[in-house]
This record gives structure tokens, sequence and C-alpha cells, in this order.
């Protein structure tokens, strides 16, 4: 995979849940996104991105969870970001 | 006027917050550790990056009340923050934060601008990737707010008076009051 701009980002991951899954694809040789960095490295600001999603996308509202992650998808898309 | 029925007299992001209270504390929480939270950047240096985002992307509210934040914790130097939004390039701030302000522009202008050279500047210039990385989070947070109030047409006064006072108290006590504080607000009027 590519590396990233900022190797610290990749080679000091923080206690997170996230980074245990890092670990768990690294030691399979499996590939895998590398916006885990992100959330892995600075987690006491990421976790509020975590949390803001997981209430954006499935929090209580009248568009289903289907409809939202459309939007999601759409936009990303157009933002040309394939992840 | 706003595109949907929002609290008045509430300006800007602060009217989505009384609207979406759910989704305002992790706002804050996230706008508190960027800005306002002990860093090697300066709360004042942070809010600068915030209000030049904020002014490239033409959001009238988040540029008036970052600013007024930015001139707070900068010695109430309002030409200051006028200047780097003009030209940061010449503006009377370190070259590292003008190799960061060079990087969080870029972010604002899409998706795959950041090139290698942009981040080699920054470590000339003494950025660590920590300062790096927030950086480029700001720029990007500050993207999705900017858009946020303005796509809504979310109501704000021309003229500054009141947002100074607010301006203080953020830049004193950060951002993780004001979730409770505007809901209070929204809960006296009649």
């Amino acid at each position: 995979m590519k590396p990233m701009f900022l190797p610290e980002v990749e080679a000091n991951p923080q206690a997170s849940p996230v980074t245990d899954l890092i670990r768990i694809a690294q030691s399979n040789g499996a590939e895998y996104p590398k916006i885990w960095h992100l959330f892995g490295y600075r987690p006491e600001a990421t976790a509020h991105l975590g949390e803001f999603t997981q209430g954006i996308m499935r929090g209580e509202g009248p568009l289903s969870s289907g409809i939202r992650e459309l939007i999601a998808a759409f936009t990303s898309y157009h933002n040309d970001c394939p992840f | 006027m706003p595109h949907i029925q929002l609290a008045e007299g509430l300006p800007g992001i602060r009217s989505l917050f009384v609207f979406r209270p759910e989704t305002a504390a992790t706002l804050c929480a996230l706008a508190d550790v960027l800005l306002h939270a002990p860093g090697t950047l300066t709360p004042g240096e942070r809010e600068l990056i915030a209000t030049y985002v904020s002014s490239q992307n033409d959001c009238h509210y988040c540029q008036t009340t970052h600013g007024a934040i930015a001139a707070y914790h900068l010695g109430r130097n309002d030409a200051l923050v006028a200047d780097v939004k003009r030209d940061f390039e010449h503006a009377g701030v370190s070259e590292k934060l003008k190799a960061l302000l060079n990087i969080a522009g870029k972010v604002q202008r899409g998706g795959k601008n950041v090139q290698p050279e942009d981040i080699e500047r920054a470590r000339r210039e003494g950025a660590t990737d920590v300062e790096i990385h927030d950086t480029v989070l700001i720029a990007a947070a500050f993207c999705m707010f900017n858009r946020y109030v303005d796509e809504l047409a979310t109501w704000a006064p021309p003229e500054i008076p009141g947002y100074r006072e607010r301006a203080a108290h953020v830049a004193e006590h950060g951002y993780l009051g004001i979730p409770k504080a505007v809901l209070a607000h929204a809960g006296n009027k009649p």
C-alpha cells in the first residue's frame, strides 16, 4: 500500500479499538483502509468523529439508514473518494 | 431566510445546535479538541486556521465568530486576523503557521490538493506530524461546519456586536458548554 504523507501517523498508533483492528490486519498480511490510522492516531479527536458518524448515520431520524448511506456514498463519489 | 424552520434569534450554527441537539454535543466536543484543548499550536493559531478556511469558503458567520475568538487569543489583534484572511503569506505570523495555512488552503480547495512539497515545507519550518494532522482535520472539519451553516441558509447579523462577548467567553471556556447554553437560551423564548 502507498505510504501516507505523515509516517508518524502510521508508526505511532495510540491505544484504541481501531488500533487493535490494524494489528490483526497486519499480522494476517491483510489490506485495510488507511483511514484506520487516522482514527488510531488522535483518538481524543477522532472518537468524536466516530460518535458523530454513528449519530448521524444510525441515530433516530426519519431517513432510513440505507438512504443515509446512499447520501454519504453519493457525496463521496462526487468528491472522488473511493473508500 | 433559513431553508428549514429554525429557532429565531440564534445565529449560524447555534440555531442548528438547537434544531438537532443530538449532533451538537459531538460537534462541539470535536471543536473543543481541535481548537481549545491544550496542544503545541496555540488556540490563537488554531483559530486563525479555522478563520482562514471559513473566509475561503465565504462563510460569514464562521469567519466572523472564529475571527473574533482568534483576535481575542492574539491580544485583541483584529488587524492580524484581517491580514491572514487577505494574504497570510505576508501577514505577521510565524513561517510555520504560514506553511500550515498553505496546507489548510489546499484542503479547502478539494480532497486531493495537498502535495508532498506542501508537507515538506511545513516540516522544514518545524511543524510536527501532529500539527500537520490537526491542521488538515481543522480545515476539513471547518469545510463541514461552513457548508452546514450556509447550505441551510442560517441567519446571522451582518455586524459584530454580541459576537465579541461570546467570542471572549468561548476563548476562555472552550466549546463544551455551548450545546447546553444554546438550548437554555432557546428554552427561554416564548
